[in-house]
């Protein structure tokens, strides 16, 4: 018997399904969680066994332990000698319980309790399902087909199952994830702040691990409750992962493009995820109570109320005049850095001269040194310039420490563009202050408009020397001015956040209108050396 | 392009000359610390009752400007260097070192310039420790002194009592290890760039040792010193103490003492203040000395900063600048300012005519007071004085990171007597 | 050549007049007064007094420091910018695929370069904090962690941390240099590529690679500058501390400069920080551009 390379390929497909499902089963039958729960501890500092304390806290122990089945009292004894040769001990009391559970045990047991644990546990169990029923459908008559003479039907249907594949195997993280959320963190916190809520939800909790419970004991059973999710759960992931990878090859005929195209989404998302975090941070810290920025039991992701307060109180503190001092700033460096970049860089990109070598090294050399560096310099050449404490001046350190960048990108944009119409334009009598402006400028935008951010940037960034050359308070810019916020005596991290807040969005947003421009403008030749 | 240049050229004439200091008034510069949120506001903008400092300065001394800025701590270093070396120092500078500028002849005697009615209002310790070859060259802005802030709550529960030696200190260490199991550090250390040398003083003091010696000497190698640090290292490595103290700075200590993260602080009298301001309300503490070793004596430790006016021998009329410098300390110790500024951040004060108000206002001053005329304070009068504190912080950084402590006091001594 | 007519001889130097006159001024003023003071004695509180040779360059090589601080200079350096060029560059291969979604992720990724530097370091200076981080707070909530994680527990750590966020910084610089260096490769050599047989890695290393080395031998050069000489990351994360052991050049001349007060010293450390970048950027620009024919 003779079969067709598709119906090979096909049969291979599904006997690594079926092999990888198998698996998977299996492993739903192994214990994947295990609850071990402190439901009481006491601990007695100096305390011996024996003593008063001791047998207080004894009591206390066995009067809690007697309200649950089974539970057993772990007594710890800790003696130490001091250093005055005193013996000094301390006993800890643990009332300790624990269970071992499969997923389908947990299915079964708590199917009226309604925690998103058990809502991915079903998600899972659904999407595994419906994928091999959908796997299923989609095979009859048509293993030995190629996958592109597939009729539509099966190619949806496989393609359904395939998607339900991935959705399985992204429950199995989930689950685990919601399983430690639920139990260890959410559940107590939740039922702490609604008191009112335990009467309800008790019952659930007793059918799930102490039939024999009484209600009222719940937050005891919660306070010392962890939920340890165990290898065969984690071990799902990978199985899953290869049944995925049977359907894909099912319904496309081939792996690698689906596998290279999934890759280079989780990458970008990935990317995206890491880039924005800092940002989500800075966003929900502006907006935090003061005492909530350093909230050491980590109650909360968002801020439990919005202090929306928070930006009125910078804007009383100078924060909008800090911004504008930060705009004009920025503006007015970049402003000269171009008046002075752009003929320096046409000379280097039209014209022959010599020490256009040195002139270029010297630029770079320029921007060797760190500006915290040149501060004593920099304060006594603006003592001479009468600039001391001005914006302008700031302008014009700025604009001179960033020559090096805006010559060499401006310089590449020029190399880029012709110089025929600049040639015919002279022939024409143009000279070349107006070949420069009239024909060489508006083709060369892109490019300019990639300096000009970068300028601008770079500027608007700038501390060091502002701090040292600004002493009025009005004149300062925004990096400046928060240093307000970080005093002797407290840091306010949501005045800080608030105002970094309201520095950025700007930015952020002239940075996304000329995001096109500026990828544009560096392939128009702006950065090649 | 040249109506750009024109015009780009004319804006830098008239920015510059706006920038040339009006005639015949004067004015100082003035470089004010940043102590707290409301530092700037106070000084500057509207926080003291709608008005500020410099306004409310300037209309009550017409003739006088002031160019104030307030500046961080981190930075305040930084600028008053970079114009020291411009030859261009602020008039009158707040800040906690003075001694390396006097020595070199920048600062005027506090004589010179300070009213007599005010100079004789200064506590006379605080004076005392502000001369350089018996001059005074400074004054007392502010204070603050050092206690043992303790969770009582905690104390109770452990079954410990407030430890007095360093023995004590152990095992209450020890014990509140036991008893909470991680959860809760026994003692906070700052041993930053920001206050590391508090640290260092806490110890050596606790031990009779201490920067200098009897005829005041630096002595940061004395054999008591050694022991005091090497015991500081003890409770870190037993794990006594919070886990970075070389980058948890006092802030971050003191919001833990507040969360109920820290059973013991040594901290400033501000330290309620900041609790409430916070938002930390429910814990419940006391304060007590600072432990000490056996068979030493403790002593409770008081910091203060300074105000100090430099020379300027470019000023046309140098009695007029002094009356002018005169009169802003006048106008900055008026109790109606001076308690205002005080007790804004919970400081203690440094003349006495603040006191009968502060106490009423807030009967919990007066203990602090007494904990401050008691206090020792750090030999800010040495000229060496800031090369010694960043060596003692770098001395227990390193000894942090595994260094031997004798050698690297020995090594900082040896650099000092060089 | 791409060059026009000049009627005079010194019409050039009239074009670079006001670039060479704004430099001259506001830079090279400035590191002229670095050079005096870096020979000069100067005073505790920064007063300068006479010239006294190369004592400030012995002092400060002779400082204990002197050696770790070098070495995290060139760790700080190496890591950075090796690293970051690398994501850089796989970040700028994917992003000039053609996806759903990708003007939004090349927006999102200039984010890091928006933001001010000290911005940047407080914030992560706060994420990684131990006790009331936001990093723990993230992982505690979403289950991933059961207890706080000390994010911090040795300066080693805390190094690692402060050479990450200076490539997080770091990366949108790089990819959009290789990214416009990609967008201006002729497809065509692709497709010839393609009907040659020629795998991706075939193609990377003949095609791309090549082709993308002018900007990405721009884009080091500045990056090896720029983080060389970069301060606010490391100042506002450690400060430096424990003991010097996580400064950099930067960071640590500053804190000699204006906490130790032995400005003689910090500038003699800048001066040769200045030459080693020199060397650095030179023997790096000479290596990469040997063969190509510049200005």
């Amino acid at each position: 018997m003779t079969r067709s390379p598709a119906a090979k390929r096909n049969l291979h497909a599904l006997w690594l399904c079926a092999a990888a499902l198998l698996v998977a089963v299996v492993l739903t039958f192994l214990p994947a969680l295990e609850f071990s729960t402190v439901v009481f501890t006491k601990r007695s500092g100096n305390t011996f066994v024996g003593d008063e304390r001791y047998l207080e806290a004894r009591a206390e122990a066995e009067a809690a332990a007697a309200a649950f089945e089974g539970a057993a009292i772990h007594e710890t004894v800790i003696e130490r000698v001091n250093s005055k040769g005193e013996t000094t001990s301390m006993v800890t009391f643990d009332v300790k319980e624990s269970t071992r559970m499969t997923i389908w045990q947990l299915l079964a047991s708590i199917g009226g309790f309604s925690l998103s644990s058990v809502h991915t546990a079903h998600a899972f169990a659904l999407c595994v399902l419906l994928a091999v029923v959908l796997g299923a459908l989609s095979l009859r008559g048509q293993l030995a087909c190629e996958h592109r003479h597939l009729p539509r039907s099966t190619r949806v249907l496989r393609t359904c199952a395939a998607w339900l594949g991935l959705a399985a195997m992204l429950c199995v993280p989930l689950f685990g994830m919601s399983c430690n959320y639920n139990f260890t963190r959410q559940v107590s916190l939740y039922l702490t702040e609604h008191a009112e809520l335990s009467g309800q939800a008790v019952p659930a909790l007793e059918r799930l691990l102490y039939s024999a419970a009484p209600a009222g004991e719940l937050e005891a059973l919660l306070d010392g409750m962890t939920m340890t999710t165990l290898w065969p759960l984690w071990a799902l992931l990978p199985v899953l992962f290869v049944f995925l990878l049977g359907l894909i090859l099912l319904c496309k005929g081939e792996i690698k493009p689906t596998l290279a195209r999934g890759g280079l989404y989780a990458f970008v998302i990935v990317l995206c995820v890491v880039i924005l975090y800092p940002f989500f941070v800075m966003l929900i810290t502006a907006f935090r109570s003061n005492a909530e920025t350093t909230d050491m039991y980590f109650l909360h992701i968002l801020p439990t109320t919005w202090v929306w307060s928070n930006i009125s109180d910078i804007v009383a503190r100078g924060v909008p005049r800090f911004l504008l001092n930060s705009i004009l700033l920025s503006t007015g460096a970049t402003a000269i850095a171009l008046v002075c970049g752009i003929p320096a860089a046409y000379a280097m990109a039209r014209m022959q001269f010599r020490g256009k070598k040195s002139f270029l090294g010297f630029v770079i050399m320029s921007q060797m040194f760190a500006p915290v560096v040149l501060l004593v310099g920099i304060t006594q050449l603006m003592n001479t310039l009468r600039l001391n404490d001005t914006i302008l001046g700031l302008m014009f350190i700025n604009a001179a420490f960033n020559q090096a960048f805006a010559i060499w990108l401006l310089r590449g944009t020029f190399v880029s563009i012709s110089s025929e119409m600049e040639q015919a334009a002279c022939i024409d009598g143009c000279n070349s202050v107006s070949a420069l402006i009239r024909i060489l400028l508006p083709m060369a935008a892109p490019g300019i408009v990639t300096t000009l951010i970068f300028v601008f940037i770079n500027a608007w960034n700038e501390y060091t020397i502002s701090t040292v050359l600004i002493s009025t308070p009005t004149n300062k810019p925004i990096t400046v001015g928060i240093t307000q916020f970080s005093s002797f005596n407290m840091i306010e991290w949501q005045y800080l956040f608030a105002s970094a807040l309201l520095a950025t969005i700007p930015v952020v947003i002239l940075f996304m209108l000329i995001e096109k421009h500026l990828v544009s403008g560096l392939t128009s030749g702006g950065v090649k050396g | 392009m040249k109506k750009a240049v024109a015009l780009f050229l004319t804006l830098l004439l008239l920015l510059s000359a706006s920038s040339f200091a009006l005639a015949e008034d004067i004015t100082l510069d003035v470089i004010i610390c940043q102590y707290g949120p409301n530092t700037s506001d106070w000084f500057t903008g509207t926080g003291m009752d709608g008005t500020s400092f410099v306004k409310k300065f300037e209309e009550a001394n017409p003739g006088i400007k002031l160019n104030l800025e307030v500046v961080s701590w981190n930075d305040v270093y930084t600028v008053v260097s970079t114009r020291i070396s411009n030859s261009n120092p602020p008039d009158i500078l707040n800040i906690d070192v003075f001694a390396n500028y006097a020595s070199e002849g920048l600062l005027m005697p506090v004589t010179d310039y300070c009213p007599e009615e005010l100079y004789d209002d200064f506590f006379p310790a605080f004076m005392q420790n502000s001369v350089v070859d018996g001059v005074v060259y400074a004054v007392p802005d502010l204070a603050s002194a050092r206690a043992l802030f303790y969770n009582v709550d905690m104390f109770e529960e452990v079954g410990i009592e407030v430890p007095q030696t360093w023995a004590e200190l152990e095992d209450a260490c020890q014990a509140i290890l036991d008893f909470y199991g991680g959860d809760v550090y026994p003692f906070g250390m700052d041993m930053t760039t920001d206050e590391g040398q508090a640290n260092f003083a806490y110890f050596a003091w606790g031990n009779n040792g201490g920067f200098v010696d009897a005829d005041d000497n630096w002595a940061v190698n004395s054999d008591e010193n050694v022991e005091a640090i090497e015991f500081v290292m003890g409770m870190v490595e037993k794990g006594y103490t919070n886990p970075n103290p070389a980058t948890q700075t006092r802030y971050d200590l003191q919001d833990m003492f507040g969360a109920g993260k820290l059973a013991m602080v040594i901290a400033p009298n501000s330290v309620p203040t900041y609790l409430t301001d916070k938002g930390y309300t429910d814990i419940n503490y006391a304060t007590a000395g600072l432990p000490h070793n056996e068979g030493a004596t403790g002593s409770s430790v008081g910091i203060m900063d300074r105000i100090m006016a430099f020379k300027d021998d470019s000023a046309p009329d140098q009695a007029a600048r002094n009356e002018a410098i005169g009169k802003f300390l006048t106008f900055f110790y008026d109790p109606v300012n001076y308690v205002d500024w005080v007790s804004m951040e919970g400081f203690l004060p440094a003349v006495n005519s603040a006191v009968g108000a502060l106490i009423e206002a807030d009967p919990s001053f007066e203990s602090w007071l007494d904990v401050l005329n008691t206090s020792k304070f750090y030999p800010s009068h040495k000229a060496e004085w800031d090369q010694v504190k960043l060596g003692v912080i770098n001395v227990q950084q390193n000894a942090l990171t595994g260094g031997d402590v004798k050698t690297l006091l020995d090594g900082l001594q040896a650099e000092l007597t060089k | 050549m791409n060059s026009i007519l000049v009627r005079h001889k010194w019409e050039p130097y009239l074009w670079i007049l006001p670039s060479l006159l704004l430099m001259a001024v506001f830079v090279v003023f400035p590191i002229g007064i670095v050079f005096k003071i870096a020979f000069s004695e100067v005073s505790k509180s920064g007063v300068v007094g006479a010239f006294n040779g190369l004592a400030n360059f012995r002092a400060a090589v002779n400082e204990p420091a002197f050696g770790t601080v070098m070495s995290n200079t060139f760790y700080w350096v190496v890591s950075v910018v090796g690293i970051s060029t690398l994501l850089g560059f796989i970040a700028a291969m994917v992003l000039n695929q053609s996806f759903h979604g990708r003007k939004l992720a090349r927006s999102i990724l200039v984010f890091p370069w928006a933001a001010a530097l000290v911005i940047q370091a407080s914030i992560w200076n706060y994420i990684i904090k131990f006790e009331y981080g936001n990093l723990n707070n993230i992982l505690l909530n979403l289950g991933i962690l059961r207890d706080a994680v000390n994010w911090r527990t040795s300066y080693q750590i805390e190094f690692i941390w402060e050479c990450g966020v200076g490539i997080f910084v770091t990366i949108p610089f790089v990819t959009f240099c290789v990214l416009s260096g990609l967008q201006s490769i002729d497809a065509a050599y692709y497709e010839a590529a393609t009907v040659d047989g020629a795998g991706f890695w075939k193609k990377l290393s003949t095609i791309t690679v090549p082709l993308v080395k002018p900007s990405l031998t721009v884009s080091t050069v500045l990056n090896i500058i720029y983080v060389f000489n970069s301060f606010p990351i490391i100042y506002t994360i450690t400060k430096g501390a424990p003991a010097n052991k996580t400064d950099t050049l930067v960071t640590y001349l500053y804190m000699l400069a204006f906490y130790d007060q032995k400005k003689g010293q910090a500038t003699a450390l800048s001066v040769i920080g200045f030459l080693i970048l020199c060397a650095a950027a030179g023997l790096y620009m000479t290596i990469t551009m040997r063969k190509e024919d510049e200005l």
